[in-house]
């Protein structure tokens, strides 16, 4: 059997890396790892808006917000992608590729969980930061921008890397809407061979173990880094310490 | 395209009793390996806390396997992969007696079992040392103390978290659909297909979805409050 | 009924408990006293095994502690001795009635009806039987304590060991504690304790034992000890006590 993993992946590693690339778009681990980063980097901004409307007094705000992140706590993934791949050509126009569908979705689903990921770093600050900004004069979004959320967002830096890896898994859902991403290419494998399908799905379970195995040790690794900088910054800063869980928010599809 | 009809799907009774059956097909996936995950994730629990190094190892790794793999991959792998693997008969017999539910259910324990145990580990560990201590000192033995003081503080530490990652469990019951489950997902798309009304069934869909995670949610929180007075330090 | 011959233990290359000999007579109070890092805790919890010994022997009302003996044993032999800690370790999920009631019900197989009375007399005893209901987090830190001393008497034990049993009170609940200690010593109970209370000490304890640096250095009475301290370490150690 492991000379059968060994054929497999020496006939078939190009697919596997890049898809149908160049004869056809982007797929395999290139199009997992690019929808991913592309995934968290978009969804990036839209956290920490939500974020900060969830933390608002303002219901009109913190209604539709916290709305926002209960649907997408309660509602699967794949449904969302249905619902994604239905609306988005209606809203645009014309249609779309799974690629953009699948961004689109995982845009909204990482956002809402970010945003709770943000929260729980600001609310995880002590008060004084904000008080002392105040009486300094600043608005409340001015201090947001420059004392809340720098030390928030470094903080939460590996919650936030844990989030990352939590993309990498979910952008597994897009093969069922034919985005060529790395478990699409290993299905196409393993309908060509169809003798073989234990070595394969083998091969795609292990290539995802060790690109999520080393990001979460990374993680960890800047966690513990984070709180000794942390304990040798907080001599005399009084309040509770911020959540340090590497664990992602449960949005592991 | 059509108006928008709600009624159209509620009231013809076809459309109706597929979303009624995939509910039914959700709802057992869901339970049941919420059960073999619970189990599964004490049994793990009780060998981690053993003292030899190999078996902290194996479990570990359990976990870490579990924890990093894709969900959706894990189902691959076992319905695709392992059932491969089984002697021809029981393959036959697993393709006759819905066979994709039953792997669903066995890729979804075993898969939440990794992070149920992390779950009560961590809640395990956040136990003050004093208390292990008390307990001994009192003359109960290692069993007796876990029994009666440790293991009922770690479950009430752990409930958010447990909470949580229950309500993925059940979220994760769609993936099934990947593996040709007739769940709850599948069916909606079934529904769309033969009806041509993808907004109001995946509306339907999506408020069954909703409904029963803000459930789980409302029994976790409700279980918080009744312990929370009993331990707040 | 507590007798610690030629007792050393070591953590690496620090000797902790130095040559320890003494003894503990039955219905005897014994304050050990001393600076912090002098090894009294260290000495108080090896008498129940929580600490471990490198050479001696340590015997409990005849029985050696530290000989090797199954879980089993080594658990009867921790229920006959009545331990109080110092950040009170009250199980907070049950009742402060069940938290008396548990272990005479878990580890000697009392009835349930029995274990309920007796628990009840003790909260009594300890002057909290309205608190019976009540859960840790609503108590305050002295209450607490007090019904950790009702826990331990539930097991009947012949002594009761207490670790600086006050140090973690807000200093007006120290009295509450202390007053349940003292009718323990009046009603014949051995007790050891490591504490500070220096008026404690003078009134109720039988001898009192000074440690430094793992020895014993001084075991005499209180009147003697306090009025007259032999050894230079103790005369300013109750220097620095009473020049605050």
């Amino acid at each position: 059997m492991l000379t059968d993993v060994f054929d497999i992946l020496r006939d078939n590693w190009l697919l596997l890396l890049v898809g149908q690339f160049p004869n056809g778009p982007l797929g395999g681990i290139a199009c997992t790892l690019i929808l991913s980063v592309l995934g968290i980097v978009l969804a990036f901004p839209l956290s920490v808006a939500l974020a900060l409307a969830r933390l608002s007094p303002w219901r009109l705000l913190n209604w539709p917000a916290t709305a926002l992140v209960y649907i997408a706590r309660g509602v699967p993934l794949l449904m969302i992608i249905l619902w994604v791949y239905f609306l988005v050509p209606l809203l645009i126009g014309h249609n779309v590729s799974g690629f953009v569908t699948m961004l689109c979705t995982l845009v909204l689903y990482e956002g809402a969980y970010l945003a709770e990921v943000v929260r729980a770093g600001i609310e995880a600050l002590p008060n004084g930061q904000m008080e002392a900004a105040r009486a300094l004069g600043h608005s409340h979004l001015g201090a947001m921008r420059l004392v809340i959320l720098p030390q928030a967002l470094f903080n939460m830096l590996p919650s936030m890397l844990s989030q990352f890896v939590s993309t990498i898994k979910e952008t597994t859902l897009g093969y069922v809407i034919n985005v060529p991403e790395l478990t699409f290419a290993a299905n196409q494998i393993n309908n060509q061979l169809l003798t073989k399908p234990f070595q394969v799905f083998f091969i795609l379970a292990i290539i995802y173990f060790v690109v999520c195995w080393s990001l979460t040790r990374a993680a960890t690794a800047l966690e513990r880094r984070i709180a000794a900088r942390r304990a040798g910054l907080a001599g005399a800063k009084p309040g509770k310490p911020a959540p340090l869980a590497v664990q992602p928010l449960s949005a592991e599809p | 395209m059509k108006g928008f009809d709600l009624m159209a799907i509620l009231l013809n009774p076809e459309f109706r009793s597929m979303l009624v059956h995939g509910l039914q097909v959700t709802l057992t996936i869901a339970a049941c390996s919420w059960l073999l995950a619970m189990a599964l994730a004490v049994v793990l629990l009780v060998i981690r806390l053993s003292p030899s190094r190999i078996t902290e190892r194996v479990v570990a790794g359990y976990v870490s396997y579990h924890q990093n793999v894709p969900t959706l991959v894990q189902l691959m792998l076992w319905y695709f992969g392992i059932s491969s693997l089984l002697p021809g008969a029981l393959q036959g017999w697993l393709g006759e007696h819905s066979g994709e539910a039953l792997f669903a259910i066995i890729g979804l324990g075993l898969c939440q079992a990794a992070y149920f145990s992390e779950d009560l580990r961590s809640g395990l560990r956040s136990i003050p040392a004093g208390q292990a201590e008390a307990a001994r000192a009192l003359g109960h033995s290692y069993i007796g103390s876990m029994r009666h003081v440790l293991m009922p503080q770690a479950v009430r530490n752990a409930l958010p978290a447990l909470v949580n990652h229950s309500v993925s469990l059940f979220k994760n019951s769609s993936l099934a659909m990947a593996i040709g489950a007739a769940e709850l997902t599948h069916a909606v798309k079934e529904v769309e297909n033969q009806s041509f009304r993808a907004f109001e069934s995946y509306l339907l869909a999506t408020m069954l979805y909703l409904v029963f995670s803000l459930l789980i949610m409302a029994v976790g929180a409700w279980l918080g409050q009744r312990t929370r007075v009993a331990t707040a330090r | 009924m507590i007798a610690f011959s030629n007792v050393n233990k070591w953590y690496g290359n620090y000797h902790a408990l130095n040559d320890i000999n003494a003894e503990v007579k039955k219905g005897e109070v014994v304050v050990v006293c001393g600076p912090s890092g002098s090894g009294k805790s260290t000495l108080i919890r090896t008498v129940n095994r929580l600490e471990e010994i490198k050479s001696g022997e340590l015997r409990f009302d005849g029985q050696n502690v530290h000989a090797p003996m199954s879980s089993s044993e080594l658990n009867r032999l921790r229920s006959r001795i009545g331990f109080v800690f110092q950040s009170f370790n009250l199980f907070p999920h049950l009742s402060a009635l069940d938290n008396v009631m548990l272990s005479p019900m878990r580890v000697r197989g009392v009835k349930r009806a029995e274990a309920r009375d007796k628990a009840m007399q003790l909260l009594e005893r300890v002057g909290l039987a309205t608190k019976a209901p009540s859960y840790p987090a609503q108590l305050s830190g002295g209450q607490q304590q007090r019904v950790a001393i009702a826990r331990a008497l539930a097991m009947e034990p012949p002594a009761m060991l207490f670790d600086e049993p006050t140090s973690a009170l807000d200093p007006e609940m120290v009295g509450e504690v202390l007053a349940v200690m003292r009718r323990l010593a009046e009603d014949g109970m051995t007790m050891m304790c490591v504490t500070h209370e220096m008026g404690f000490a003078r009134d109720v304890a039988d001898r009192v034992w000074f440690m430094d640096a793992g020895r014993i250095l001084e075991s005499t009475e209180p009147e003697s000890f306090f009025r007259n301290p032999q050894h230079p370490r103790a005369k300013r150690f109750l220097s620095d006590l009473r020049s605050h």
